[in-house]
């Protein structure tokens, strides 16, 4: 006999994959320390979605600017980068 | 198909060497073979990046939540399923069992590794008992030495074999060719035909020790 004709005398037997059966399994081994041991999720704040920045070399005294208008304007540097860029869109 | 899972809480005790050999060897007899890799190291994955042997497929990083699908899945006639576990004692062993015809608990002949893969067994028993059905397993000395039984080893054989428990003969020897499957991928045979990794000679009786302990597992699949 060779091995091919050995191997298809194995057949597929049918497992109990109930969600009963999984419980059972499972507790008998956490009672015996077989816990879950997936990792867990990072603790602290997700994070939000993403955003990219942009780091430009610009003169000392644009920078200051930028950064005094947004000040003015309650903005951080990026929402006012953001509001002249779509003001820039609009203007073409 | 029988579904054949490698378990053990200790880590490197040889399961994954185990896993790959049945997987190659059964797959040179000319069966399907399956190999789920559960084990957060990646052992089997780096294994079949580097090459996988026809007729053997690889699902890999499979969780506890995904185990049991993932066994179904994969369980067919002429198809035969090698689940490698975590070294740890986790819900994903208990789940993984609870799918299994045969468990295979590798075991280093050492007084530490026998009482941690003692966990196992017992685990194995208690799953039986309370899903009111035999699971098959048995035991299988790992990287033992070809040339001489050490006291501890034969201890452990007497001990294991007086509390009933099924051990594997032949055990699987500490042989470089089998650590070597894992850098250079494939199978034995391949590596034979590669002259350039190893003498022919370690990889023969790395083949001889790997067919004997393939077929001493397909006796136990009856």
């Amino acid at each position: 006999m060779t091995d091919s004709n050995r191997l298809a005398g194995l057949k597929a037997r049918p497992k109990d994959t109930s969600a009963a059966t999984v419980s059972k399994a499972v507790e008998v081994g956490e009672k015996m320390g077989f816990v879950d041991r997936s990792p867990r999720r990072k603790p602290g704040r997700r994070p939000g979605p993403a955003t990219a920045q942009l780091h430009p070399r610009i003169k000392l005294e644009i920078a200051d600017a930028i950064s005094d208008e947004a000040a003015e304007r309650n903005m951080t540097h990026g929402q006012f980068s953001e509001l002249m860029w779509n003001a820039w869109k609009e203007s073409r | 198909m029988p579904v054949i899972v490698v378990a053990s809480p200790k880590g490197g005790v040889g399961k994954s060497t185990c896993a790959v050999v049945m997987a190659t060897e059964f797959a040179r007899m000319g069966a399907d073979v399956t190999v789920i890799d559960c084990d957060p190291n990646k052992s089997l994955s780096r294994w079949a990046g580097r090459g996988l042997p026809a007729r053997v497929t690889l699902v890999p990083d499979v969780g506890r939540s995904e185990i049991v699908s993932a066994i179904q899945r994969s369980d067919g006639d002429g198809k035969i399923v090698i689940i490698d576990l975590e070294g740890v004692a986790s819900q994903l062993v208990s789940r993984a069992i609870s799918q299994s015809d045969l468990v295979i608990v590798p075991m280093q002949p050492t007084a530490l590794d026998a009482e941690i893969g003692s966990e196992a067994l017992a685990l194995i028993r208690e799953e039986e008992e309370a899903l009111g059905r035999a699971i098959r397993h048995a035991v299988v000395l790992t990287k033992t030495n070809a040339a001489v039984t050490s006291r501890v080893q034969r201890e452990l054989e007497t001990q294991l074999q007086e509390a009933g428990i099924d051990v594997i003969t032949p055990s699987l020897v500490n042989r470089a060719a089998f650590a070597e499957l894992f850098a250079h991928g494939g199978d034995l045979t391949s590596m034979m035909k590669n002259r350039a990794l190893t003498t022919a000679g370690n990889i023969k009786n790395a083949q001889i020790n790997a067919q004997a302990f393939t077929e001493a597992v397909y006796d136990r699949l009856q």
